[in-house]
């Protein structure tokens, strides 16, 4: 049987020095489900590790067991799921669900192809941000920025 | 931040009329192409006629003036008996040629009551999970009547392809009438991207056995059923450049056809109903040149290299879907402008089939609305345009054919290079595919934040958020359809023997361990109601592996 191991090692070097790295934080990135488009989770550790965080990627078809156990054996500061093919509500509501079992109170967010009514959802069952198709890097640096200084206020 | 604020490029994106002389793929572009840019261009060797090696003008002597491309629907969703309602309303219409879309769980060979199908199940395409499910898509017509081409790929097409094969039988038609396709790539069918993909829930080297058994079983005894072995679509959906988009798909089709050699197919006989699915982006020209270079490859490659002497065996048929990731969420109506620029592509490289993607795609699954638009899309290029009218009305431009050259260059360089390393398979196993992909995913999200790459409406001219107009998405009820099929397929497990059920699973493992062409025993496993998850279960434990 083929286990994916979490990847540590960059999936490329950087090629610009981060400007700053306030935080050496880790996060904690998956997809979830039998979805396999993976483009945008990987460009988004990318962008991440190039923003300073450490990213512990866990590749794809997670489900919400492993991903709240490897946050918890990491020590990972958020969480963030990937989705394009309409997963999000059911995996998301599962692992929000996981988190609370386990006690686990650390910022999750998700991304991808999500209608606006169920980000909108997303967001009431308690998921920090969702992070839609056609941001810049900055953004996306800036977001996560954000809502982890709101986990930690 | 204020709407003026938002308004503006935000990072490096640049706001001035700054032109890279350049194609997507980084090949230069010149002011302007005279004569003696073409090079050594030969009219007669490299142009030929059209129907004729090496094909460049296109695969048929009429093109459009004889047959418009197919413009099929893509339809799957729910259950089948939903998605039978809707073939049956659209053959109505006048449709004749249907994508039939999988959803994920039997994508990877699961029954829509299994554990891992939680949420999934009616999703992203129809759920087949036993043969009469396959029945219930066929309700109404043959298999010699409509055509289905199916989004599968092996293992689960051989159990795909041995439902089709039953329903025939069934109906009375015999195999050689049987039309269609099955999509049939081992690799690039599940989103191209990571080898996890292929590799987590089905052993590699049992995959692409299956995949040959396909193509044996097709080739012997279904000659009008076309098998697609490249899924360059998605393969190139992942970020990768024209160039390597041609070179790894084609290198991809040409080790498979190796492995079929190797079975002692005839090279003669089974590449002519192998077919490509491919992709066509925003770089007009540069697409053009592709599919026309990737004609020539091909020609040259079946004639020259794998000694085919029969002339269908070197003329390569492509279908296209627009390119999903050329969409914005943003402004998405501009969507419908970019999948024309797209199609028109399409229709001057000599596509036999497209498919555009909708407008709405980046808010969520597309709508009747939607689809509608991007039918309509390509009824204004074919119906209005004129530019069906006459054959590569481009061939001879000197900057087409230029650029052609260039683009057959650079995709031999890349094949000769994938050769080096012991062919396409090779390349994918030791993950120099998925480096080579991700690192060209990363370049472009760095080429849109600096503004090397323009995206409208993402890093130039932008509208503020409130001004966007309201998506309405298709709505999914996973929930429903799951609870439902669960229902199904216990009452339909319930209603088998047991004893016929066994049977029918100990065949599929003598079969497997002897070698034999999966497909007759699988066809004896659905006939004895042996599910699409079993049937992938009996072939795990065949090869002593699991995945739980």
């Amino acid at each position: 049987m083929t286990i994916h191991e979490p990847i540590h090692e960059p999936i490329h070097e950087p090629i610009h020095e981060p400007i700053h790295r306030p935080l050496h934080r880790r996060i904690l990135l998956a997809k979830m489900g039998l979805d396999c488009h993976d483009t945008g989770i990987v460009t988004v550790a990318s962008v991440l590790r190039d923003a300073g965080y450490e990213v512990v990627y866990l590749g794809l078809h997670n489900f919400a067991d492993r991903v709240v156990k490897t946050a918890i054996e990491e020590d990972a500061d958020a969480i963030g799921i990937s989705f394009l093919s309409g997963q999000h509500m059911t995996q998301m509501r599962r692992l929000i669900e996981q988190m609370q079992s386990e006690g686990l109170r650390i910022p999750v967010f998700c991304g991808g192809v999500i209608p606006d009514d169920d980000a909108e959802a997303l967001k009431a069952m308690g998921v920090a941000d969702v992070m839609l198709p056609g941001l810049l890097s900055s953004d996306v640096a800036a977001r996560v920025e954000g809502l982890l200084a709101r986990g930690a206020a | 931040m204020s709407d003026a604020a938002k308004q503006q490029p935000a990072g490096r994106a640049r706001d001035y009329e700054e032109q890279l002389f350049e194609t997507g793929a980084g090949i230069g572009i010149r002011a302007l192409y005279q004569p003696e840019d073409t090079g050594d261009f030969d009219v007669g060797r490299d142009l030929g006629e059209p129907g004729d090696y090496p094909f460049t003008r296109g695969p048929y002597p009429g093109m459009y003036r004889e047959r418009i491309w197919t413009r099929r629907f893509q339809v799957g969703f729910g259950s089948p008996q939903e998605t039978n309602e809707r073939i049956k309303y659209l053959h109505g219409q006048g449709a004749n040629g249907f994508v039939i879309t999988i959803d994920l769980p039997t994508s990877y060979g699961f029954d829509s009551d299994d554990q891992i199908a939680d949420g999934e199940v009616g999703v992203t395409g129809v759920p087949i999970s036993t043969l009469e499910d396959m029945e219930t898509l066929y309700d109404g017509f043959g298999p010699d009547a409509v055509s289905y081409a199916l989004s599968i790929r092996p293992p689960v097409s051989a159990v795909t392809l041995a439902m089709l094969a039953s329903v025939a039988e069934r109906k009375g038609v015999p195999f050689d009438k049987v039309i269609g396709t099955q999509q049939n790539d081992p690799f690039y069918q599940m989103s191209g991207g990571p080898l996890q993909t292929v590799t987590q829930f089905f052993p590699l080297d049992g995959t692409l056995r299956l995949c040959v058994d396909n193509i044996e079983f097709i080739s012997k005894n279904m000659p009008r059923l076309n098998w697609m072995v490249t899924n360059g679509y998605n393969l190139r959906e992942t970020g990768i450049n024209a160039i390597q988009d041609g070179a790894f798909t084609l290198g991809h089709a040409f080790d498979i056809f190796r492995r079929a050699r190797e079975r002692g197919l005839d090279v003669d006989l089974f590449p002519r109903r192998a077919s490509f699915f491919l992709s066509c982006s925003i770089d007009f020209f540069e697409e053009i040149a592709k599919f026309r270079a990737m004609r020539r490859i091909y020609a040259r490659t079946m004639r020259e290299e794998f000694g085919a002497t029969n002339p269908e065996c070197w003329r390569l048929r492509f279908s296209v879907q627009s390119a999903g990731n050329t969409l914005t969420r943003q402004q998405p109506q501009v969507n419908i402008i970019r999948a024309s620029v797209e199609a028109m592509a399409a229709v001057f490289g000599g596509a036999q089939s497209i498919h555009l993607c909708s407008y709405d795609e980046a808010h969520g699954l597309p709508t009747e609305e939607s689809s509608r638009m991007a039918l309509r899309t390509q009824q204004v290029i074919a119906y209005e345009s004129g530019i069906t009218k006459t054959i590569d009305p481009l061939g001879g431009s000197y900057y087409v054919e230029t650029l052609t050259n260039d683009m057959e260059a650079a995709i031999r360089a890349r094949l000769a290079d994938i050769g080096e390393r012991g062919g396409m398979v090779a390349c994918i196993r030791e993950g120099w595919l998925e480096r080579e992909i991700n690192a060209e995913r990363i370049k472009n999200q760095k080429d849109i934040d600096s503004g090397r790459r323009n995206l409208v409406g993402v890093n130039r001219f932008r509208i503020p958020p409130e001004e966007e107009v309201p998506i309405a998405t298709h709505k999914i009820r996973a929930d429903v359809w799951g609870a439902r099929r669960g229902e199904y397929l216990r009452q339909y497990r319930a209603g088998r023997d047991p004893q016929a059920w066994a049977d029918a699973m100990a065949h599929i493992g003598r079969a497997w361990k002897a070698g034999e062409n999966m497909v007759p025993a699988l066809m004896n496993a659905v006939k004895n109601k042996v599910t699409m998850g079993e049937c992938h279960e009996a072939m795990r434990q065949a090869q002593s592996w699991s995945f739980r």
